[in-house]
């Protein structure tokens, strides 16, 4: 049934042939591409702004001869995005922006601003994929490429966001997207891989565009080993992370890594003892379940801990605050606080809750 | 597609583009050389400013070519300023945003600048004029008609306060040439902008009218074309079209305008009539195709993508945005609350309107709004 579909487009391969396939489907479609940030504050890289995306989206749309608009969500994007992302890392944690970016942004924003025009649903060219359950909620399912699957940063998304919410690239692997583009003629099929890092200029990390966007100072302090000897100095913690090797000074021991970070005393410790990094036990916080009631006895499943991580075997017990104690049935490295773990029954995604 | 934003842009008149074409063919020399060739072009140019002068009542040395209202607009407001040191400059709060950006600059600058308030129906408040021209005003610029709403202002008697006090007075007609009579002498200003693409004429020329005597000081420096206020070698072939286009628009100016009034007219009748919580901005005085309407409830951007996705194009005057949506200063400036401007759509009809696209226009909109309305909770 020919449905009028928002289709989300950034200007890159995925979302285009999700875009087409869509309008072979015989849908109506009106195109959107989100501005996130002003041209003017995009440090000197070219595809900071989305110019480049926008004017792509535009092309695309007008192949395949339906509507394009420019949303701009930069003061949204500011607030519901970079901010939290800033303060995280200002409290000594590593943030994970695009799965906020997704839950208040492509799927907040995005959906209410499709609401408005009289239209339910928003695609996407995520690789993820929806199947309807039983009960007649949607499952989120990883997408069929293992080697692209997005469900990780979906995994936030409420039922009611998945319920209109489409994935028309999900049961694609990247190489058949591309084909398809090609195939179509679609001038987006040579586009280069978009990476995660969204908005950040080259050389630069993301942490250190965020602390000279918002103007904050950056707090230099002591870099500690175990024992709390002093070996170094830093200029600002927020560029650390846990389990990170670059940018210490070297030691007695030929490698070390950062395995703490103190917003109290601005101390980075560090351990040459890899063996320190790994760790069986944490607790996910502000959890987002999918699949039902928080489970109420205890729970095996796999976590993923980080994007672009095989997911490990785990048992959850759900805590009595709502948040979950998940221990692993291997010890994992560098379990980072504020990144998510996302919860899965085999390729089924079952929610994400914050690391701690 | 059913085109009804003839106030973003117009399309090119048929015989403009004639004009245009032999220009382009015919005449490639530049204006400024000695020789026959340079001579041809040249009296392209001429001819042109001189049908551009007809359509305001100038003389044709009072017109000069720029790149658009834009450029005419900052040419007035930042020549002015330049040439009258220290000098306060008085603006309505409903100009364009090419009036209101130059006197924001000037502001930042440290020139003194007031900004006019208007009533609810967006006419500058005169007696406010009154009180704050003194002989240390050296501009004031009041649009003849506003973008968004239509409104007609007192340009004339603005005029009179101004110059009683030697201000210059400066009148945006961008949106007014071509719907409405114009004449510089009876309206009294000394600067007058307006543009070649909102009369049937191509993009990327328009004129500032500049008033024997008048002082301005270019903004733009490197020849000594157009009276040296804008350097640079003359766009012939868009200035011809301008000039023909002038030339069209001053011959069927009246019945244009009173034949696309009959079906404005009958546009908000039928509107106002078929869709409850409607109303009229811009009170009664405005020009004769121009039709801002406010719908209860609703968003003019839905409204506006809607008629889009049906074929029908219109404008709401703001951007998509998110968040903190800058609805239509204007509207703003008018008294409206965020919601309200933001509820708001502008219609703008022109020479290609016809009767059946009014009755098409009239389904849409209705269509458009139960649309929204019934998914509304």
């Amino acid at each position: 049934m020919s449905e009028r579909i928002v289709i989300a487009m950034s200007g890159g391969v995925d979302s285009s042939v999700a875009a087409a396939m869509l309008k072979e489907q015989g849908h109506t479609l009106i195109g959107v591409t989100l501005k996130l940030q002003e041209c003017h504050d995009a440090h000197g890289s070219k595809s900071c702004c989305g110019v480049d995306g926008i004017t792509r989206a535009r092309e695309v749309a007008g192949d395949l001869g339906f509507p394009h608009y420019v949303l701009d969500c930069v003061k949204d994007f500011e607030k519901l995005v970079l901010e939290p992302a800033w303060q995280e890392y200002a409290s000594g944690r590593t943030p994970s922006p695009c799965l906020s970016c997704n839950e208040k942004v492509k799927f907040g924003l995005l959906l209410d601003w499709a609401a408005r025009l009289g239209i339910p649903r928003v695609a996407t060219g995520h690789y993820a994929r929806l199947e309807k359950g039983e009960d007649g909620r949607p499952k989120l399912l990883r997408g069929h490429d293992a080697g692209k699957d997005q469900s990780y940063f979906l995994a936030g998304l409420t039922l009611d966001q998945l319920d209109r919410a489409m994935f028309p690239v999900g049961h694609l692997r990247k190489p058949e997207v591309r084909d398809w583009a090609k195939e179509s003629g679609l001038p987006t099929a040579e586009t280069p891989e978009s990476q995660d890092a969204c908005l950040v200029a080259p050389g630069e990390s993301y942490a250190e565009m965020l602390r000279k966007h918002f103007d904050a100072p950056a707090r230099a302090g002591e870099i500690v080993d175990e024992a709390g000897k002093v070996v170094g100095q830093h200029d600002g913690f927020h560029v650390y992370t846990i389990g990170q090797r670059k940018g210490l000074p070297a030691g007695a021991a030929s490698r070390r890594w950062v395995k703490a970070i103190s917003a109290e005393t601005g101390q980075v410790t560090v351990t040459s003892d890899a063996s320190e990094l790994v760790a069986t036990d944490f607790i996910a916080k502000q959890v987002n379940w999918l699949a039902g009631n928080l489970p109420t006895q205890p729970l095996s499943c796999s976590v993923q801990v980080r994007y672009r991580h095989p997911s490990e075997p785990a048992t959850i017990v759900a805590q009595t605050d709502g948040s979950l104690r998940v221990t692993l049935k291997t010890p994992v490295k560098a379990i980072t606080p504020g990144q998510a773990a996302v919860f899965y029954d085999g390729d089924r995604t079952l929610g994400r809750g914050w690391i701690d | 597609m059913l085109y009804a934003d003839y106030n973003a842009t117009t399309p090119l008149d048929p015989e403009v583009r004639a004009a245009m074409n032999e220009a382009l063919d015919g005449s490639f020399g530049n204006p400024s050389s000695m020789h026959s060739a340079g001579q041809a072009a040249r009296r392209l140019v001429d001819r042109a400013r001189a049908q551009v002068a007809a359509l305001i009542g100038a003389a044709a040395d009072e017109i000069v070519f720029t790149s658009g209202g834009t450029e005419a607009d900052n040419l007035a407001v930042l020549g002015t300023a330049e040439a009258a040191a220290g000098k306060q400059i008085v603006a309505s709060a409903v100009e364009h945003k090419a009036v209101l950006d130059p006197c924001a600059y000037l502001q930042k600058q440290g020139r003194a600048v007031t900004f006019l308030p208007v009533d609810c129906d967006g006419r500058a408040d005169l007696a406010a004029l009154e009180a704050v021209v003194k002989p240390d005003v050296a501009l004031v610029s009041l649009m003849l008609a506003n973008n968004d709403t239509g409104t007609l202002q007192r340009v004339a008697e603005a005029a009179r306060i101004a110059n009683a006090c030697g201000a210059l007075m400066h009148t945006d007609a961008v949106q007014a040439a071509g719907k409405v009579p114009i004449d510089v002498k009876t309206l009294g200003v000394s600067l007058l902008s307006f543009s070649s693409h909102k009369i049937h004429g191509p993009k990327g020329v328009g004129a500032l009218f500049v008033r024997y005597g008048a002082r301005l000081a270019s903004v733009f420096h490197g020849g000594r074309q157009e009276r040296l206020l804008r350097p640079g070698t003359e766009n012939v072939p868009g200035i011809v079209g301008f000039g023909k286009a002038c030339d069209l628009a001053r011959t069927r100016l009246l019945a244009d305008a009173r034949r696309v009034a009959q079906l404005r007219d009958h546009f908000e009748q039928q509107i106002l009539a078929s869709i409850v919580g409607t109303r009229i901005n811009g009170g009664k005085d405005r020009l004769p195709n121009t039709s801002n309407l406010a719908f209860a409830g609703l968003e003019g951007e839905a409204i506006t993508i809607n008629l889009d996705m049906m074929g029908m194009a219109v404008s709401t005057g703001a951007a998509c945005s998110s968040a903190d949506k800058t609805p239509s200063h204007v509207l703003l400036a008018m008294g409206q609350s965020a919601v309200e401007a933001r509820s708001s759509v502008r219609f703008s009809f022109g020479r290609d309107t016809s009767d059946e696209d009014i009755t098409r226009a009239i389904a849409l909109v209705v269509q458009a709004v139960n649309l929204l309305r019934g998914v509304r909770p």
